[in-house]
């Protein structure tokens, strides 16, 4: 694999999140070297770059781009999505904290690439930090001209929002985000109709992972074949890792895509605490499917190598549990997550959630059935795929995954005394006997 | 068209449609909650699920849109197995209350927990707890655990109704229906949100627990309050009248009905101040008698008066026949002075259904003949010829005219009124004789809208005039298995008759020679002797309605 250590998103420049710093840095040269291009030009760069999408779906972005109409009545709109809200991801902060500028640039030739009026990001209301710090950026990017009307002298103009989010985990979803953005409750919409066609106030739009927008300034200033032969060549680039857990340095490591699990682990984390065994990592965001501690030799962290363990590279949040973890509280605690931010629109998440974590809890609490193993399995199985949205599948896949990994977990907590069914006659109706 | 293939059928279908749509077009039942086919498409309740060849996933019939060649299956296991999901799912935090619950019996759930469950559940914990009783509005009671969010009231008051009143809060198993802050369900047509609501959250205020829904018989008919008529069922238990549903009319009223319409128009049928029989006035009181005697009045007086003096006053709450009869008569009597009293509430009208006439047969009134041939015989004209003495006596069909305090203050004036009526009002204190007609529940007849539509109206309610049985008026169980010392089979049945047959009762005593047997037969005589009617009869009606002929304008009266 490739022994590419340049850190392309989060370079170790001091204060890169200043524009002036930012431009010396060759800062905005990807979008002036944009303007002179075509838009199609644009979008054929970042297809054969074959970059894929950071949110955690990893489609091909520049896919994606083409799917918006080249000619559309209406306004277009990007949305840049920096809910951030899978557990164990923390990635795109950093982005806003630390180079906030190539985000920005980012958006702005993707806007250009897709002839986008206004771009709207949207960041999780929490990180009221970054929204600041994102927001002075995109003022000194305003000041300069790199956003608003007339860009740079050209005729591309294009608004810049930061949307911040009310606390729903759903909203990170591209559809609720969008109708969170319209004032609406965060629901899920039912597709077809695609955002490309159907999306922001029923107009063409775009949703794209803040992380994945940062690297399209790299693409056009380094080239698409440069960026396609970094790392795993289905699945190109650096991805922002976001790993905690009982790791001694968790933390955010920037790392081509193919890198060792155990590598980021051991050589970049600083190793479990107390030099502990792993029980089980979560690669990529809580919504994905667990690795036993046994198996991680030789997983290498992009989407094509995680295929082959049933699991997903997700949004690269990779959380390790070492092995005095309770794998069945830990799993209370996700479900319990899913369960709360089910936003409640379709039947299956809806009661589907709440009743794992019924299920869940009734073990942790020793008072669990052997058939209740599959009835939970069994009721995982029944949401998944059957939801409006992602959500369900992500309440599923760790539940499925804990229960066929750690089948032995549940079967310690079943319920070893039966209960006792003793009739006891009520007190009125117990004669002493003389 | 697109030719898709459903449960190894082939069907060819518009393009546009969804597989729900194309599947009901052909038949064949899908199961669903969420969607119906006048609100959007939300696609939340998920037992639509449907398998469709080539596609990784099941997909909900209520939002996949056919394509040619496509191959569904709706009752594979893949599907079954999606539907018994579905359905345990949503029975498990539904309360189990149906044996209190108003809607069982016309449950959807109920109906799908038997067709698409498998009939237990592994749930073994409490159930989320709710709201119970929630006012939302006047006429809607919201039970939010039985809610299974399928958000159709909220897209009806958005969509229909145009008053987004209602709205979800909260997030999972923890959502609740409520009213908007500040907001509460009191748009005009709020009560379609019980029909809509698949389950018992939704209920009328007015009727819940007033019976189970299978006590009650329902009859095809329609409403009265205004000029739209809007096609409904009406429920009747022990004869007594307990609810009005709409009843899907596309050309009409679609699925829908005001509140106004829903409460109002049939609780005089059961009120006390019902006329039970036909009265004559005697020193100075209204004394109840019996048919022949009324009828011999009215007939021995209208004799006494010469033809100028006497008007008449038709009704346009009144069937056509009752009216088309009424003219009829009237013109063999040489009555010149005939017209009828207009119901307009100016401004009381919208977009969707209800009209500023509040009158369901004016247009049908004015076909059959009840118009003046000039304004001297108009409504304001023998009004004024009352006041005058020109006028001496009148005879007003199925209206109360003297609700208006001038007209009572000019009616004091007449020497002989004759009325007809099925309650007590105030035209009926000051009439001389009072001829005890049936309500719109108690017969039949036909009434055109403002939209020019024949519409029938069929008892519901039977009188000593209308057997139950014997004139084949819809039954319930009760009616078909109760005995007589059941508690539900000891409803009122009052001597009240149908307005056109009291006028042919009359004619027959004056000494005209009529022989309808049936309204029917009123009927086909408007068809032949009136050309807007031409070509219609009650079986070309049907239960639709058909629109009058309405571009020949003549209305001649045969005698």
């Amino acid at each position: 694999m490739s022994d590419f250590t340049e850190k392309l998103l989060l370079p170790e420049i001091p204060n890169l999140h200043n524009i002036d710093v930012y431009e010396q840095n060759s800062g905005y040269q990807a979008l002036r070297k944009v303007l002179e291009m075509t838009p199609d030009a644009v979008i054929d760069v970042v297809k054969k770059s074959n970059l894929k999408g950071r949110g955690g779906a990893c489609f091909p972005t520049g896919l994606k781009w083409s799917f918006m109409p080249k000619q559309s009545s209406k306004p277009k709109y990007l949305c840049a999505n920096g809910d951030e809200g899978e557990p164990g991801t923390f990635k795109d902060r950093q982005i806003f904290e630390f180079n906030p500028h190539l985000f920005i640039e980012g958006s702005l030739i993707s806007a250009y690439a897709m002839g986008v009026q206004v771009i709207y990001v949207y960041i999780r209301g929490e990180y009221v930090k970054w929204i600041n710090l994102l927001q002075k950026a995109i003022d000194d990017a305003y000041a300069k001209k790199y956003i608003g009307k007339k860009i740079l002298g050209t005729n591309f103009s294009t608004e810049m929002y930061i949307f911040p989010g009310a606390g729903a985990y759903i909203c990170g979803e591209e559809s609720s985000l969008m109708n969170s953005i319209e004032g609406d409750r965060g629901y899920p919409r039912v597709k077809p109709p695609f955002p490309a066609q159907n999306g922001l106030w029923g107009c063409p739009t775009t949703i794209n992972n803040i992380e994945t927008l940062s690297n399209v300034p790299l693409i056009i200033n380094r080239g698409a074949e440069w960026y396609s032969k970094i790392g795993e060549p289905k699945h190109p680039g650096t991805l922002l890792f976001g790993i905690s857990g009982h790791v001694n340095k968790p933390g955010v490591y920037e790392l081509p895509t193919g890198t060792l699990l155990t590598d980021i682990i051991y050589k970049y984390a600083g190793g479990v605490r107390d030099n502990k065994k792993i029980k089980a990592v979560i690669p990529g965001g809580s919504s994905t499917k667990w690795i036993r501690g046994e198996e991680i030799d030789g997983v290498r962290m992009d989407s094509e190598a995680l295929k082959a363990y049933d699991t997903s590279i997700g949004t690269g949040g990779i959380i390790v549990m070492d092995d005095d973890t309770d794998v069945l509280k830990v799993l209370a605690r996700l479900i319990h997550f899913y369960h709360h931010e089910s936003c409640g629109q379709c039947t299956p998440c809806r009661e589907g959630c709440g009743w794992m974590e019924k299920i869940i809890k009734r073990f942790i609490a020793g008072e669990g059935k052997l058939e209740d193993i599959d009835l939970l399995l069994n009721v995982a199985n029944n949401i998944e795929g059957n939801t409006v949205c992602a959500l369900g599948d992500a309440a599923a896949w760790p539940v499925q995954s804990v229960i066929k990994k750690f089948r032995e977990e549940f079967e310690k907590r079943v319920r070893k005394i039966p209960i006792e069914k003793k009739y006891v006659p009520p007190p009125h109706l117990i004669v002493e006997k003389v | 068209m697109v030719k898709i293939t459903i449960d190894g059928k082939q069907y060819e279908v518009e393009n546009n449609l969804t597989i729900i749509q194309a599947a009901r077009e052909s038949k064949i039942h899908i199961p669903h909650f969420c969607w119906h086919p006048k609100l959007t498409v939300s696609g939340n309740c998920r037992v639509c699920l449907v398998e469709v060849e080539k596609m990784p996933k099941l997909v909900i019939a209520c939002s996949t849109q056919v394509a040619d060649g496509m191959i569904v299956h709706t009752n594979s296991e893949k599907v079954i197995k999606a539907q018994n999901a579905v359905l345990e799912f949503i029975l498990i935090n539904h309360p189990l209350d149906c044996p209190i619950c108003d809607e069982a019996g016309e449950c959807k759930l109920q109906d799908y927990a038997y067709k698409y469950s498998v009939g237990e559940s592994r749930f073994e914990f409490d159930k989320v707890r709710k709201p119970k009783r929630v006012e939302l509005g006047p006429n809607v009671m919201l039970d939010t655990e039985r809610c299974i969010m399928c958000s159709r009231c909220i897209r009806f008051c958005d969509e229909i109704a145009k008053k987004p009143q209602l709205t979800f809060t909260q997030r999972g198993d923890h959502v609740e229906l409520t009213t908007f802050p500040g907001e509460c369900l009191d748009n005009p047509y709020s009560m379609n949100v019980i029909d809509l609501c698949p389950v018992g959250a939704l209920t009328s205020r007015d009727f819940r627990f007033k019976a189970r829904v299978w006590e009650m018989s329902s009859t095809d008919t329609i409403c009265v309050g205004c000029s739209r008529g809007c096609n409904i069922k009406m429920w009747v238990r022990n004869n007594e009248i307990l609810r009005l549903t709409p009843r899907m009319n596309p050309q009409v009223n679609d699925y829908w009905m005001c509140d106004y319409g829903r409460l109002n128009t049939f609780k005089h049928v059961n009120a006390a101040n019902r006329i039970k029989a036909p009265m004559i006035r005697k020193e100075g009181k209204l004394v109840e008698v019996g048919w022949d005697e009324a009828i011999a009045k009215v007939s021995s007086e209208l004799k006494a008066y010469k033809k100028p003096e006497i008007a008449a006053i038709g009704s346009a709450f009144s069937s056509n026949e009752d009216n088309y009869l009424f003219v009829k008569l009237m013109g063999i009597l040489g009555v010149k002075k005939l017209d009828i009293m207009p119901h307009i509430k100016t401004g009381d009208q919208d977009e969707l259904l209800i009209r500023e006439d509040k009158t369901p047969n004016m247009v049908g009134t004015r076909e059959v003949g009840v118009k003046p041939d000039s304004n001297e015989f108009g409504f304001s004209s023998i009004m004024n010829d009352i006041r005058h003495g020109k006028v001496r006596a009148l005879y007003v069909l199925d209206d109360d005219i003297a609700a208006d305090p001038n007209i009572a203050e000019a009616l004091i004036k007449i020497d002989f009124l004759v009325v007809h009526a099925s309650n007590e009002n105030e035209t009926v204190k000051l009439a001389d004789v009072v001829l005890a007609s049936s309500s719109y529940a108690e017969k039949h007849g036909t009434f055109t809208n403002f939209q020019g539509k024949v519409q029938r109206n069929r008892p519901a309610v039977a009188t000593l005039d209308h057997d139950r049985i014997l004139d084949g008026m819809e039954l319930s169980r009760l009616d078909k298995f109760g005995s007589h010392n059941d508690r539900w089979t000891q409803g009122i049945k009052r001597d009240t008759r149908a307005t056109w047959r009291i006028v042919n009762m009359l004619a027959t005593a004056i000494g005209i020679r009529w022989r309808y047997n049936t309204c029917e037969e009123v009927f086909n005589e408007i068809a032949a002797a009136i050309p807007a009617f031409k070509g219609l009869s009650y079986l070309k009606i049907g239960t639709n309605g058909a629109l009058l002929n309405l571009k020949k304008k003549s209305v001649t009266v045969k005698d």
